[in-house]
């Protein structure tokens, strides 16, 4: 979701790809075609806020821990219609991304601020200070870790006075499809929080795609 | 005066034309009758004028076949054969030329050659005692069996074994050329693979690396064709001689003749595609993708050859196609297709060679797209030659595979999908199928550009192509109708709905192919996802689709066909309680005939995915606030399925696992299962 602009950077290009051992499962909750609604605090000191936000996750290739989708913020003040992006996401899998972001102005120990404040991350915490989680096993962990980078917007000139410069923590949680994120830009508030829930609750569908 | 000047050379020029056709009609009589003469030296002139007249000229060739001039010439070989007079060898000589020349790179010529019943004449020159004629009739065999039209040699016959033996271990360059180019043409089989190692051929050909250039370029041609796809060939000649056979191969990647580099690169590519535990080195790799890059600067055969070796290496081997990428092979191919008119085959080459680049790697697919090279690709959807229609969809079917590109709707335009609809109505099947499996990618668009697809003819095109005779179009056609409705509009739905209707999507999935099968079930599970509304068009049409599927599971041989008809279900038990209530009829038929539910068959299954489809059925099915799911639970519980799923409690698969967990869950607040 895109946040107001404060000060545009350009993000640093470096790999943060690493050979691991064990990969999170797949998980049909976040499968192409699976949809998320809930919210962004966007809350500065000067007030309150959030946004709507809406999620459709449309590409998924785990083998390269690659996820793809668009982000829909749905009462954004200074935009006439909902401002779509759309998104990639790095799947913490330990074979191709670690904990560890290596880009995007986000050092190590950033990465670590934001990853603790979720709980389901804490057993894992102490390997990852060692290591960016690189020896860890994900297979049997409920929970998928993410990172979601904005890529551009979809129905809207980069001119709206809206940024996508920073990204987000993601933690999916593989029992019930809820997510919760945190976006992270120098430049931006921080800790502004994603709270999304599977809109399938109760009715759950699943549609696919097969690519040639 | 203007007038007068056009008219005159027009005049001349007219009268040139029947002169010429004057004079060949009575060059060809006078040819023809001095071929048949009895005396040996006017034939010889005859044969020596033929020859000088046909040397690198199609048209030449073509006319004088049709002239019917081959089985004149082939009728000295026949006669003299056998003869070993010195004036007689010159004859023999002579034809056996004339012969090969006919069949020089020219298939019209070859048929002729081998319709005048000559080709066992043109063997026997080969135990001739002159070693002039023996030289003759191999080129002229040579020349024949470079053409797919020469008969197949059938190795696993003793006699012939031995021939061909003999022929490698024959002095002659040109016999040993020909034994090479016999196995390049007729080695096909497992069998004769193995039937020519145990002859030795392997070992004998290995020999011939250190031979002349042209014994060089046939050893290392016939070596690929024993070895391909065959392991224990492959071990078998990398490792005779102390692994001498494969450092000399290597090293021939070196030579200083393009088309030796090719060979000893396709020598090498063979050995690795059919054990990929040689040649894992790196380097290796890295030189071979340099040197075939390198090689599409030939501006002959050995550069349209390259792009096809190249596309060997790369395909299906991501390793490779980023050591490609970084070699800037995009860029390199891209600057060949920019030099203007290209040959066709040459033209394929490289469009192939880039749709295997960007068929796995997202970081080509952006810089092809960079690149622009998409018009140019976009405009070889018009060439005239088959191949290369087919070659540019292909391309565009990998390039096609970028979701952000496809998210973005740079795909959805006019200039790619109109020239490719129109393509789904080529007279050429592979043209069809490859331009169907670019359109199945393009269509999973997620703007709203699917209308433009649907109002260009594009959605009825595809429709009619679902009752193609053709299994792979059927099955192709489905896939891009199901991508086309995923996460589609309802309206867009039902215009696809309309157009196929609900009796021709159940026939689609009783198809006889399961392949048809599974993308059908693909298509109907898209179909009823979405908006509550959708779970309706299955019960069109006195329920002809929901009992379609529900016979297609209780038959279901392969888990992909299980899977895809299992969402199917699942989707629908989402719905309203008629909805669930049918698929209860699916799963559980009111009339018992004590055959266990095909639901108990698919939460036992192997297939992890197959489990969950099932778990989730269960899922909605039972889910708490819907009026009758506690009686449905009772009637799933009575056909074994909640003690099923009460097992599975610790399934290995976590998404198994979770979802029962769920299930049991629900299970439990009816107070039914397990505490």
């Amino acid at each position: 979701m895109p946040v107001r602009v404060a000060e545009s950077s350009a993000p640093s290009q470096v790999s943060g790809a690493n050979s691991g051992q064990t990969t999170p499962p797949a998980c049909t909750l976040l499968s192409v075609g699976q949809a998320f609604s809930g919210t962004q605090n966007v809350s500065s000191s000067q007030k309150d806020e959030a946004w709507k936000v809406n999620v459709c996750i449309q590409g998924c290739d785990l083998e390269h821990g690659y996820l793809c989708g668009t982000m829909e913020a749905l009462n954004v003040p200074m935009a006439d219609t909902p401002v779509v992006t759309f998104w990639e996401g790095e799947i913490v899998d330990t074979k191709n991304y670690t904990f560890f972001t290596g880009k995007w102005e986000a050092k190590p120990e950033d990465d670590i601020r934001h990853w603790i404040k979720f709980p389901s991350f804490a057993p894992l915490l102490s390997q990852v200070e060692v290591d960016g989680g690189k020896s860890l096993d994900l297979s049997n962990c409920p929970y998928i870790f993410m990172r979601w980078k904005e890529q551009y917007f979809v129905n809207v000139g980069t001119d709206c006075g809206l940024t996508i410069a920073g990204f987000y923590y993601v933690c999916f949680s593989c029992s019930d499809g809820s997510i919760n994120g945190f976006y992270y830009d120098p430049n931006s508030s921080p800790f502004q929080k994603l709270e999304l829930k599977s809109t399938n609750e109760g009715r759950f569908s699943f549609s696919s795609y097969e690519l040639q | 005066m203007p007038t007068s000047a056009s008219a005159s050379p027009s005049a001349t020029a007219s009268a040139s034309a029947s002169s010429i056709a004057i004079a060949a009609g009575r060059n060809h009589s006078d040819l023809h009758a001095r071929l048949i003469s009895s005396d040996g030296e006017v034939q010889l002139k005859a044969l020596r004028e033929l020859k000088n007249r046909i040397i690198g000229n199609r048209t030449k060739k073509l006319l004088y076949i049709k002239l019917g001039l081959v089985p004149a010439v082939a009728d000295i070989v026949a006669s003299k054969a056998e003869t070993i007079a010195d004036h007689e060898s010159s004859l023999l000589v002579q034809s056996a030329a004339v012969l090969g020349s006919f069949a020089c790179g020219f298939d019209v010529g070859v048929r002729a050659v081998l319709d005048a019943g000559v080709f066992p004449y043109l063997f026997r020159l080969l135990s001739h005692p002159d070693e002039k004629v023996v030289d003759a009739g191999a080129r002229s065999l040579r020349m024949i069996y470079q053409s797919k039209l020469a008969p197949k040699y059938d190795f696993l016959q003793d006699k012939n074994m031995d021939f061909l033996v003999s022929l490698l271990n024959c002095e002659n360059e040109n016999v040993t050329g020909l034994g090479a180019s016999i196995i390049i043409h007729s080695c096909k089989s497992v069998a004769e693979q193995r039937a020519l190692c145990r002859a030795g051929v392997l070992k004998k050909l290995i020999s011939l690396l250190d031979g002349s250039l042209s014994q060089r370029d046939a050893s290392l041609e016939s070596l690929a064709a024993i070895i391909k796809n065959n392991v224990e060939a492959v071990s078998k000649f990398v490792e005779s001689e102390s692994t001498r056979a494969l450092s000399s191969v290597i090293e021939l990647t070196k030579d200083r003749y393009p088309r030796t580099r090719l060979l000893a690169c396709i020598c090498l590519i063979v050995i690795r595609n059919t054990s990929p535990c040689y040649l894992q080195d790196i380097g290796i790799k890295t030189k071979l993708v340099y040197l075939l890059l390198e090689l599409h600067d030939d501006p002959g055969q050995v550069g349209d050859e390259a792009s096809f070796a190249f596309s060997s290496l790369i395909a299906e081997k991501e390793d490779l196609q980023k050591l490609a990428f970084e070699a800037n092979a995009i860029d390199k191919l891209y600057n060949h297709l920019q030099k203007g008119v290209l040959h066709p085959k040459r033209f394929q080459g490289i469009l192939l060679a880039l749709a295997d680049l960007c068929s796995k790697l997202e970081n080509c697919r952006s810089k092809f797209l960079s690149l622009k090279a998409l018009n140019l690709v976009t405009n070889a959807l018009n060439h005239d030659s088959s191949d290369v229609r087919a070659a540019a969809c292909i391309c565009l079917r990998s390039v096609s595979r970028s979701i952000k590109n496809l998210c973005a709707g740079h795909f959805m335009n006019e200039m790619i999908v109109f020239p490719l609809v129109q393509l789904l109505d080529d007279p050429c099947t592979s043209v069809q199928v490859a331009a169907l499996s670019a359109l199945g990618n393009i269509v999973i668009d997620f703007t709203t550009h699917r209308s433009a697809f649907v109002q260009c003819g594009g959605m009825k095109q595809l429709v009619q192509l679902t009752k193609s005779m053709d299994s792979t179009v059927r099955s192709n056609a489905l896939r891009a109708l199901r991508n086309l409705v995923f996460l589609a509009e309802k309206v867009c739905k039902e215009g696809i709905f309309l157009e196929l209707t609900a009796s021709s999507l159940a026939s689609l999935v009783s198809d006889p192919e399961p392949f048809v099968q599974e993308q059908a079930l693909g298509l109907i599970r898209n179909l009823v996802d979405g908006c509550m509304n959708s779970v309706e068009f299955i019960f069109s049409e006195d329920r002809i689709i929901l009992d379609a599927v529900g016979r297609q599971l209780r038959n279901a041989s392969k888990a992909e066909i299980g899977k895809q008809g299992m969402y199917v279900l699942n989707n629908v038990a989402r719905g309203n309680e008629l909805h669930k209530e049918a698929v209860m009829h699916q799963l559980i038929p009111q009339t018992d005939n004590g055959m266990q539910s095909f639901m108990i068959k698919f939460l036992q299954s192997n297939d992890g995915q197959l489990r969950t489809a099932a778990v989730w059925t269960v899922v909605n099915l039972t889910f708490p606030s819907s009026p009758g799911a506690f009686d449905r639970l009772v009637r799933l519980s009575n056909a074994g399925v909640v003690s099923q799923i009460e097992s599975m409690a610790n399934d290995p698969c976590l998404d198994v696992k979770l979802r029962v967990r769920t299930a049991l869950g629900q299970f439990r607040t009816f107070g039914i299962g397990s505490t």
